[in-house]
């Protein structure tokens, strides 16, 4: 599976506004509804939520991957989000998070999914890549960043 | 030995070109006489390695588990069916743990002739290739192995068969 697949410039809002974890999430779950992904953002927030409740995916380096399986979606769908400034997600070094990968998939399709995920463990391990993400300019720049490294064309 | 493919292994993961590998290892079977059998495994390595990673939590990768496995169940059952449908038998094996290892394995204790794959998925790095699951298993399985590519030709073997 290949990310790009999936993320699109419409998928990645640069400069995220949220003050907080509930505002951030209800930020990027609003992408979706933007992109055509979701209808019921509702469910989807709840859904995300209710996953955050059972412990913050905010990891480690400025890196959350809040998610969800809801059948609210049709399709794995995935928004990244950037801030500069870092938002507090309960992270687990205690860090604001910089990188936020939302990713909801319905439930039938948890292959896909678990898929997605380990890849973009994989992808934040580099330094390099969540710096070039984080100073992105403009969303296409952000999906161009994914394609090459994913391609192997960059390393991290 | 009757025949080279007596016993034949079909590794499926759920996928477009692993059902195509499918349809491909029934009309070996129907034409050869072979005993098929398939075989899927839950990737229990990377959902360890999540939690590890603390993208998970416990009850979380226990309910991805269950999915997954049922995920197997589903697309083993849809090979039987559809070996039914060439009047096939079709054995089927779901494991657990780390897919590569868990196939190698079942091709060294079961003493089968010939592994049927689907085409391998877009190798994007090689960085990539290390962890892709099927590409792990050609390089390293103890028996011939058949990746099946021809979508079309493939479906048109098997409608007529």
């Amino acid at each position: 599976m290949k990310l790009t697949d999936y993320i699109t410039p419409r998928h990645v809002k640069l400069g995220l506004e949220g003050v907080g974890k509930a505002d951030v999430i209800e930020e990027l779950v609003g992408i979706l509804v933007d992109t055509g992904d979701v209808t019921d953002a509702d469910t989807i927030y709840d859904a995300v939520m209710k996953r955050e409740g059972e412990g913050s995916t905010g990891l480690e380096k400025g890196v959350a991957i809040p998610h969800a399986k809801s059948d609210a979606v049709k399709r794995l769908s995935i928004v990244v989000g950037i801030s500069r400034d870092g938002i507090d997600f309960d992270s687990q070094d205690g860090k604001p998070a910089h990188l936020f990968f939302l990713m909801v998939a319905p439930t039938s399709e948890s292959g896909p999914h678990v898929q997605a995920i380990a890849k973009i463990v994989k992808l934040i391990k580099f330094d390099k890549f969540r710096d070039r993400l984080v100073k992105a300019k403009k969303p296409q720049d952000v999906v161009d960043l994914i394609f090459r490294v994913e391609n192997g064309d960059e390393e991290g | 030995m009757s025949h080279p493919f007596a016993k034949i292994l079909l590794y499926i993961d759920g996928s477009e070109p692993s059902i195509t590998a499918a349809q491909f290892a029934i009309v070996m079977a129907k034409t050869f006489g072979s005993a098929l059998t398939a075989i899927y495994a839950v990737n229990e390595n990377l959902l360890s390695e999540l939690l590890g990673a603390k993208v998970f939590v416990q009850m979380e990768k226990m309910d991805y588990e269950r999915s997954l496995e049922d995920d197997g169940k589903r697309y083993l059952n849809y090979v039987v069916k559809l070996g039914e449908k060439k009047g096939v038998k079709v054995a089927t094996i779901l494991r657990k743990g780390v897919v590569h290892e868990e196939v190698i394995k079942e091709v060294a204790d079961g003493g089968y002739d010939l592994l049927v794959q689907g085409e391998l998925g877009e190798v994007l790095s090689l960085r990539d290739s290390f962890y892709e699951e099927g590409e792990r298993i050609l390089r390293k399985v103890g028996c011939a192995v058949l990746v099946v590519r021809g979508k079309d030709r493939v479906e048109r073997s098997f409608s007529e068969l």
